[in-house]
């Protein structure tokens, strides 16, 4: 078992690769000593720290809020798109839809952001709206590249629908709308929940494209670390990481739990 | 008409003043460049259990799913019950259709599942509750209504497809292969409780299937389909015994063909040569065609004899040899090798036990049939 051994190192090191630097964050999370390097003992008093720090709370309600908004409108519009693009055959500019509604995913953050800016700044001078730059633009933002998340997770799952079902709830006297919300959603609800907690965490995370079309007073909690961050590594961001990596690899977690079920019940 | 007179005795489709149930005139359906359903024109009546019967890509589901209104039709009429059904959606018909593949919604139970038709007609929660729980008890599955579908065995699957498409007491319902999915044992149980059932609610099934066995067991009439095209109705029998094609005769059960040409043409017998047989066929009754037409002589092997000794009567005798069989249990299949090469099958039931004088391979041995046996065929 030569061959065995060998992969089972490499796969060893490849894991401490990955997963090292943060196992190290998290535990010089609970360290006693200001010296983020240096191991004064055990402690959660950075914890403490950081729930009395009124910027860090307050950014973690905006990201929060943020978050939560833009999963939710990128679950609905992805999901019509994707609706779309499964369900409509062959129209005028099905290509295109296709190549637009996947284009986020591939385009570079600092982009997205640029182009967005702009375009919040000239839809201002034209139109009025939005005015200024804060929540409502960084949520507008974000639904653009998460849409195109839950589109792709979303048209998976309705390409492998069977049609019959809803053919099945029609013929038993079910108008459209009735079978889509009886039948369709209910059949896609872990492909829909899973795309919700995806664009949740992927929205939660984003640094860049918030940092672009943001405005004064709207400051995400990424933005916030990274601005403390360059002052100078402070023990309190390493408990605040260990915060969102557990939130995130939770919502992870319950994605990934929710496909499988669901595959598994067919 | 007289209603408690079962169709299958009744017969309305052979004349009569009965009007039928579900009238189909001159329907075609084309997807782009392709013609899936033909100029089909076909007239069922109540109570039927009308069987098309075809080969995949025949246009049979096509068809089906025209009268269910999943298709529109290119062109030509569909009517139930003397309504129209142009413009009706699937919701708005008196059809309910069991799918091939059950389609039960995954997510709901099996009572849930029965009960959905109903709730959508605006029936209140209690008396659906009640209406599906009797169907299921019909349906023998009382006992899991609780389940969720994927926690059930395919036959049970089935009769929840079968209980939930009947539970609306549809005037018409359409199945789909519905005994497609099942092992060949639940298969022969589920096709009588089917005929059961139909002939309990008096509903009009019309079912779908490639199975002509299938067929054969259910139906009061089949139609069999070839490309978009009905090429026969006729009851079993008939469609058996009297084939109006070779497509027919080969479609349905096993059949010898013999290519041949008309010698003679009285009016009460017709004589064939047939140069596959190396002799002529002599067909004890008068027949439509003349002189030098070249006909198909269609002979099915369980109507073939086998004799070691030469038969008494001269006529459609043949010499052969035995050149394969195979033993089934209940009959044997032979192949008999004739002096020109050609194959001829015939069957044999097994009839007793201990047969130590069967026939066996490389023997050498004569065929022959009554000269009513077969069928004349001119296309």
């Amino acid at each position: 078992m030569k061959a065995g051994g060998l992969l089972r190192i490499f796969c060893v090191l490849g894991f401490i690769f990955l997963y090292a630097p943060i196992l190290s964050l998290i535990i010089f999370s609970f360290n006693e000593s200001k010296l983020v390097t240096v191991w004064g003992g055990f402690s959660t008093k950075w914890y403490g720290e950081l729930f009395r720090d009124p910027q860090i709370l307050g950014s973690a309600w905006i990201s929060f809020q943020v978050a939560f908004v833009t999963a939710t409108l990128a679950v609905i519009l992805g999901t019509l798109a994707a609706y779309v693009l499964v369900r409509f055959g062959r129209f005028r500019g099905r290509a295109l839809l296709t190549g637009m509604s996947t284009a986020p995913l591939v385009m570079p953050e600092v982009i997205t952001g640029l182009s967005l800016l702009l375009l919040f700044v000239s839809m201002e001078q034209l139109i009025g709206w939005p005015a200024g730059r804060g929540k409502t633009t960084i949520i507008i933002a974000h639904v653009t590249f998460c849409m195109a998340y839950v589109a792709v997770v979303v048209q998976s799952r309705l390409a492998g629908l069977d049609r019959d079902l809803e053919e099945a709830a029609m013929d038993l006297g079910a108008r459209p709308v009735r079978v889509f919300f009886d039948i369709t959603i209910p059949v896609i609800a872990p492909a829909l929940v899973a795309g919700w907690l995806l664009a949740f965490t992927l929205s939660l995370d984003d640094l860049v494209v918030a940092s672009f079309v943001t405005g004064p007073g709207a400051s995400t909690l990424p933005m916030v670390i990274f601005s403390k961050v360059r002052l100078g590594v402070s023990p309190d961001i390493n408990a605040l990481a260990t915060i969102i990596i557990v939130v995130v690899a939770i919502a992870v977690g319950l994605a990934t739990w929710y496909m499988r079920r669901s595959a598994r019940n067919g | 008409m007289n209603e408690t007179v079962p169709v299958a005795l009744r017969k309305p489709w052979a004349g009569g003043s009965e009007p039928p149930f579900v009238r189909i005139q001159k329907i075609t359906k084309r997807f782009g460049d392709f013609t899936a359903v033909e100029d089909v024109s076909l007239d069922i009546f109540k109570g039927e259990l009308f069987c098309l019967l075809g080969g995949s890509g025949c246009g049979k589901s096509t068809l089906l799913r025209m009268l269910a209104g999943f298709e529109t039709p290119s062109s030509g009429r569909i009517e139930i019950d003397g309504q129209d059904m142009a413009g009706k959606a699937p919701y708005e018909r008196p059809t309910n259709m069991m799918f091939q593949s059950y389609a039960l919604f995954p997510h709901m139970s099996v009572e849930k599942n029965v009960a959905y038709g109903l709730q959508r007609d605006g029936i209140g929660r209690a008396e659906a509750h009640d209406r599906a729980t009797d169907m299921l008890k019909m349906v023998q599955l009382s006992q899991f209504a609780g389940r969720k579908p994927h926690q059930l065995s395919g036959g049970q699957r089935q009769r929840v497809a079968l209980a939930r498409s009947l539970v609306k007491r549809p005037k018409l319902l359409l199945l789909d292969e519905p005994l497609g999915a099942l092992d060949k044992k639940l298969r022969e149980e589920t096709q009588f409780e089917l005929v059961k059932i139909q002939e309990t609610l008096g509903v009009t099934f019309i079912v779908v299937t490639h199975d002509q066995e299938e067929a054969m067991t259910l139906s009061t009439r089949i139609g069999v389909m070839n490309e978009g095209v009905i090429v026969q109705v006729g009851e079993p029998s008939e469609i058996y015994e009297h084939p109006g094609s070779r497509f027919v005769a080969d479609f349905i059960g096993s059949v010898n063909l013999f290519e041949g040409r008309v010698t003679e043409d009285k009016p009460d017998y017709v004589e064939i040569a047939a140069p596959d047989l190396g002799g002529s066929i002599h067909v004890g009754h008068g027949v439509s065609c003349t002189v030098n037409q070249q006909v198909w002589y269609a002979i099915r092997p369980e109507k073939v004899r086998l004799s070691r000794e030469r038969p008494e009567s001269r006529r459609n005798a043949f010499e052969g040899v035995i050149d394969e069989v195979a033993y089934l249990g209940n009959l044997s299949i032979f192949r008999i090798r004739l002096a020109n090469g050609v194959l001829v099958r015939a069957t044999r039931a097994n009839l007793s036990r201990y047969d130590d004088e069967a026939l066996t391979w490389d023997e050498k041995v004569w065929i022959a049939w009554d000269d009513t046996a077969g069928v004349v065929l001119t296309r």
